[in-house]
């Protein structure tokens, strides 16, 4: 099976400025790190540069005003123009380029998904999309444009395919499920803490989609504090389901991994185990379904330096189907370990037990399994009939 | 938030000359509960679900057969209640709210001046205005600061993340205190990251919960990644 790595050091413009959470740093350590451990080689697992998307790409899921407006602030910003657009914020702040680095991130899903479409590879990783709060006319939550979403209406436009979106980042993915939210041809599945307490505040079971695509906007809200073992439980018993009622030609993935314990920004408690299982799971779901094509990108992840680069190598080791050893290089560990403010960790993977199980544990497991059946019960019966044409 | 924005306009309505039949038959098609009566124009009555399925005749004709030949030939207005408790299009939904609690009944309708009907306010309706004043209609955060009972205490918070952080406040809500003591505001914040709101706030000697101040919600103590 062969496999694409989108990157290019070029990416890392996509830069607030050096106190901002959103750090470019993270992707530097990810790719160094999948280099380091000898998981690209130039053969059947490549590297390959993004291309910038164009302005009728970008147009398929933006208004033209707010492409303008990007436009425009890229090269001066007018004080007041930009809070209109969601920008100007702490969040997302204007800086100079922000539209031609934006499209190159943006036009990197969409290569990835033209390797996979075009059969060239069966999975492709965009390690610095997932831009998955922005929407048609708004920048929000650190994303400019929407890679994500133009990468499938891309998908949709040029094959015609029916598009599976997962989001397992820690956020709900308000942006994508926004765009797509009356088309049943995208069905959007998003896993994330509630929205009780964490930004965007949105992502409830009972947001199904409108119009045509009623039923096709699936959300799974998690407790605070939720671990490895109760979300991929959830996961395991949600995704064939859900796959095998849609019959999706491909999988779009978001794997932001800011649900880790370690993430300040957020209250889920997952280890590195979670990233490199459901990527697997997803993996086998799509070999099941839609011929392995699994079109995969970054998102979330705010532990720059213990958890970004380990959860990404796994998640890309596992798209690619290769065995990633535990034990981290030493040379990686001392290139990056001066400039480095904790620790780096020396495994890949969080060991069993190396961080303190939660007090409320059944509880936070017994609301969890509650709310999956609330989804199924909403909208599985929905899904079923509808994807079997009845 | 007025009675006008939420209340269903041109609702379903019946006349005291209606049978019960007709009556029961329309809050069975358009899945309502509750039937103003309608006169000449103006409001003279209401008619719920309940009235109807609790009247009966005065014998005891309580077969299904027999109770249809009592709906079929008893009128709305000898069952329907009369004094009327209405609300006008401009008041608040809060007070709507009020009437709705004190009252114990399920439906307002909306009158004009003249006592016309102009639509009907129920309490899924309030429920659901309720709803959207709880949240915060833009992407954000909920933060939960507690708050000493004496004054400035909120104005200072507000302050600190709105007017020092220029951050955006969606919403704000400081319920009512359950035993004497400290408050609770809840403010939805437009940011992705409210680290340095919380940093702030608690610098300024507030205590703040995020996820919650509720001691089920604390973030727990994290063991580091050996
Ligand atoms: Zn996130």
């Amino acid at each position: 099976m062969k496999s694409a790595l989108i990157w290019d050091p070029a990416l890392t413009g996509y830069f607030f400025h050096p106190d901002h959470p959103f750090n470019p740093k993270r992707l530097e350590l990810t790719v160094s790190l999948i280099e380091a451990m000898g998981l690209v080689d130039g053969g059947d697992h490549r590297v390959v540069p993004p291309r910038a998307a164009t302005d009728a790409e970008l147009l398929r899921v933006h208004s033209p005003e707010y492409v303008d407006a990007v436009k425009r602030m890229s090269v001066r910003c007018a004080a007041g123009e930009a809070w209109e657009w969601g920008l100007g914020t702490d969040d997302t702040p204007v800086f100079h380029g922000m539209h031609e680095i934006t499209s190159l991130v943006v036009g990197g899903t969409i290569r990835a998904a033209e390797l996979v479409m075009g059969g060239e590879v069966t999975r492709a990783f965009n390690v610095c999309g997932g831009l998955h709060h922005a929407h048609r006319d708004r920048a929000s939550g650190f994303c400019i444009y929407s890679d994500l979403a133009a990468a499938i209406s891309w998908i949709r436009e040029t094959h015609g395919a029916r598009v599976l979106y997962i989001d397992y980042d820690a956020h709900h993915g308000d942006g994508v499920q926004g765009i797509f939210y009356d088309d049943p041809n995208v069905l959007t599945l998003s896993l994330h803490e509630s929205g009780r307490y964490l930004f965007p505040g949105t992502g409830f079971v009972d947001e199904l989609g409108d119009g045509e695509g009623f039923g096709y906007s699936l959300n799974l809200p998690l407790e605070a504090f939720t671990e490895d073992e109760s979300w991929l439980d959830l996961y395991r018993k949600l995704l064939p389901e859900v796959a095998e009622a849609f019959r999706p030609d491909v999988i779009v993935l978001q794997s932001g991994c800011d649900g880790h314990t370690l993430d300040p920004l957020t209250h889920l408690r997952a280890t590195t185990r979670l990233y490199e299982e459901t990527t697997r799971i997803t993996c086998e779901v799509a070999d099941r379904v839609c011929g392995g094509r699994v079109v995969a990108t970054g998102g979330g992840g705010y532990s720059v330096w213990r958890v970004v680069p380990r959860a990404w190598t796994l998640v890309w080791a596992a798209l690619s189907g290769q065995e990633a050893p535990d034990a981290i290089p030493f040379g990686w560990l001392s290139r990056w370990q001066g400039e480095s403010p904790d620790l780096l960790p020396e495994r890949l993977r969080d060991p069993e037990g190396a961080f303190d199980p939660v007090p409320r544990r059944d509880e936070i497991e017994a609301t969890n399994r509650r709310t999956l059946e609330s989804l199924r019960r909403q909208a599985l019966p929905l899904l079923r009939g509808w994807g079997l044409g009845f | 938030m007025l009675v006008k924005n939420r209340m269903t306009r041109d609702p379903v309505a019946v006349s005291p000359d209606h049978t019960l039949a007709a009556a029961q038959q329309l809050t069975q098609e358009h899945r309502i509960r509750h039937l103003p009566v309608v006169s000449g124009g103006e409001l003279v009555g209401i008619l719920s679900d309940r009235d109807i399925r609790s009247a009966s005749p005065s014998t005891v004709a309580t077969d299904e057969p027999g109770r249809a030949e009592f709906l079929g030939r008893t009128s709305v207005a000898e069952v329907m209640t009369r004094e009327v408790i209405s609300a006008g299009a401009t008041d608040t939904v809060e007070d709507a709210a009020r009437v709705l609690c004190r009252h114990r009944i399920g439906a307002l309708p909306v009158v004009d001046a003249a006592n016309r009907l102009l639509g009907i306010l129920t309490e899924t309706d309030v429920l659901h205005a309720f709803v959207e004043m709880l949240g915060a209609s833009n992407a954000s955060t909920r933060l939960e600061v507690e708050l000493r009972d004496r004054p400035g205490e909120l104005a200072r918070a507000v302050r600190i993340v709105g007017e020092d952080l220029r951050l955006n406040i969606g919403s704000v809500l400081v319920p009512p205190m359950r035993e004497r003591g400290n408050k609770t505001a809840i403010l939805h914040v437009a940011t992705i990251d409210p680290r340095e709101a919380i940093a702030a706030l608690e610098a300024a000697g507030y205590r703040v919960g995020w996820p919650s101040l509720e001691a089920d919600l604390r973030r727990p103590a994290e063991g580091p990644a050996r």
